[in-house]
């Protein structure tokens, strides 16, 4: 079975404890610890050794995706701190000094991104990206590839290109004004196009604010991306 | 000079080791009058474009066939996102800001981009939802037909390109996602002629030649010369790169070699990335790269691209231009510079003659589907 999970930040922001509570009730076995806010990193660094994580057979943290250049230096004073085996989820545009970036190796996972991004959308973006980190790994953002592109020709094209690199998913539907909302049936049926491609070994991370953070709506959000992932058609989800 | 050595038109000149300086001028032109009009409109309107509303050009300028001071500027604001009024203003802003750009040339004062013609097809908004959904039936006018195909067959982005690349994309989907079968029968390894997007190219193609009956009788005869010879030459090259885009997705080895036995909507997404990074090429482009891939004949490229060539120095030469433009069907018959327009365009369809109908892997589909 795939190992899938929820983004701390989408379920509760920036209560990262009350998250992973929120999870404990279900059955998600992956997990990115959110610090998308530069002002959210130190805290989670403090946190570390008291965090529940034993159920998740996946764990990462998403840096920082919007900082004042003088952050980069502090940002990456803080990775130390944290595991060796998480991977370090980044978005590309984040990046001024590319050599230090580069030292991380594989831990750098480097993000596709939404339409509002100067870079990092497309497999041709991604190529000069990893032309300047050639040890990082890729996290594909389903969600942003289907906005940049609904077809999803573009996805295929990300994915036929990095799939070598590929050691995370995020999970969402990216509307119009780049929200994260809830899998729809049109989100479900282009993702579907493209999940056989996607290996079963690579973790998925929801990022799909719900309208309620029960329990039971965050298992529903999971199972119904399980679905997706293993190729169950868009029309079934929809119990056609 | 860099930009045009990677183009597979001058890579194909080198090759064959013709010269083609017209064509060369016009690219080279055409390159600064893209940057010439992003930086005009950067510094008149600011921030003309967003992530959901694209400047896009038609015509000379997306076929880098630019000749500085006579090409005509074809362009709409296309709209792929969240409604909003404002974009008929920012429209409007563009329209105003190119009317004020003017400049001296030879002691007269024309505007350095000149308006687009007066059907009302180029200088305003273009929508998405249209382009897409309204493919044939009751509601799929003459201007979304006109501004579909030219998005496919000759455009270009000014500036940012996400809301232009989406539709492009979206718009080739479309035409595949109607196709019932995207393998041949007989075989199931190699991709049918997508017929339905063939069809509409043709339709266009038909639309164009007789919308030039209608408009001459419209505007009373008014630059028959002129637009005939365009008719000729230019509208029958975004014809061919059409059918030969179409084409080639049976023809092209490569391609074939991508298909997957499991599934189908894979399938449509390699053919719909084919299609797509054929049509960034400009339709010279894609004639010349047909050419090489699918070993169409490189006699049979020499002769049409050089009829090209020759028909670029045509329309740049003033006094021929302005002849055309004055020119009736009656005085063409005798007139010594629509004699020449004749030649050159005797020698185009010559070109087209051998790649369509004598090469032994065009001929077949050519028969099968170009003219039924």
């Amino acid at each position: 079975m795939r190992m899938v999970g929820f983004s701390t930040g989408a379920l509760a922001y920036g209560e990262f404890e009350k998250a992973l509570q929120l999870l404990s009730g279900t059955t998600a076995n992956a997990v990115e610890l959110s610090a998308l806010r530069q002002n959210e990193l130190d805290p989670l660094v403090h946190a570390l050794s008291g965090l529940a994580l034993g159920q998740f057979g996946h764990v990462s943290v998403h840096l920082p995706s919007s900082i004042v250049p003088e952050f980069e230096n502090t940002l990456l004073e803080a990775v130390p701190h944290l595991p060796n085996e998480w991977l370090l989820v980044t978005h590309p545009d984040v990046i001024r000094t590319w050599e230090r970036w580069e030292s991380l190796g594989e831990r750098l996972c480097i993000e596709n991104m939404d339409k509002r991004k100067p870079i990092g959308q497309t497999a041709s973006d991604l190529r000069q990206i990893f032309a300047r980190l050639p040890r990082a790994s890729f996290c594909l953002d389903i969600g942003h590839a289907h906005q940049v592109d609904p077809t999803m020709g573009e996805a295929v094209l990300i994915i036929e290109e990095f799939r070598g690199r590929l050691r995370q998913l995020h999970v969402s539907e990216v509307n119009s004004q780049s929200k994260h909302d809830p899998i729809s049936l049109e989100s479900a049926s282009a993702f579907s196009l493209v999940s056989h491609l996607i290996p079963h070994d690579v973790p998925a991370i929801l990022e799909s604010r719900l309208p309620s953070f029960s329990v039971a709506a965050v298992e529903a959000e999971i199972e119904s991306a399980r679905r997706i992932l293993d190729g169950v058609g868009a029309l079934e989800l929809a119990g056609d | 000079m860099g930009q045009s050595a990677e183009r597979p038109l001058f890579a194909l000149q080198q090759k064959l080791g013709c010269s083609w300086g017209y064509l060369q001028k016009a690219d080279s032109e055409a390159s600064q009058a893209r940057r010439d009009l992003q930086a005009i409109l950067e510094e008149r309107v600011g921030k003309f474009a967003s992530e959901d509303a694209n400047l896009v050009v038609f015509g000379s300028l997306a076929r880098k066939e630019w000749i500085e001071s006579e090409s005509d500027l074809d362009w709409t604001l296309l709209i792929d996102g969240q409604a909003n009024s404002r974009h008929l203003r920012i429209a409007r802003e563009i329209r105003s800001a190119l009317e004020k750009e003017i400049r001296e040339v030879g002691g007269e004062s024309k505007p350095r981009f000149a308006e687009p013609g007066p059907t009302g097809t180029f200088g305003n908004l273009g929508f998405s939802h249209q382009l897409l959904h309204l493919i044939g039936g009751q509601d799929d006018t003459n201007k979304n037909l006109t501004q579909r195909m030219l998005l496919l067959l000759e455009s270009v982005p000014i500036g940012p390109r996400s809301a232009y690349d989406r539709v492009a994309r979206a718009v080739i989907d479309r035409y595949l996602e109607e196709e019932a079968q995207l393998l041949e029968a007989e075989s199931d390894n190699r991709f049918k002629v997508p017929r339905f997007l063939l069809k509409d190219i043709v339709r266009f193609w038909r639309t164009m030649a007789v919308d030039f009956a209608s408009k001459q009788r419209d505007r009373g005869g008014k630059e028959w010369g002129l637009r005939n010879a365009k008719l000729r030459m230019s509208r029958k090259l975004i014809f061919s790169s059409g059918m030969l885009i179409c084409f080639a997705c049976n023809l092209d080895d490569n391609l074939q070699k991508k298909i997957s036995t499991e599934s189908h909507d894979i399938n449509l997404k390699y053919l719909a990335n084919y299609i797509r990074e054929y049509v960034n090429l400009t339709p010279l482009d894609i004639l010349a790269d047909s050419a090489e891939k699918l070993g169409l004949g490189s006699e049979a490229a020499a002769t049409l691209l050089s009829a090209y060539d020759e028909f670029i120095g045509m329309m740049s030469d003033k006094d021929a231009r302005s002849q055309l433009k004055t020119m009736s069907a009656r005085e063409s018959r005798t007139n010594p510079i629509f004699g020449e327009v004749r030649r050159i365009s005797k020698n185009f369809e010559a070109g087209l003659h051998s790649f369509f109908f004598k090469n032994q892997r065009l001929k077949p589909l050519t028969e099968k589907y170009g003219v039924f």
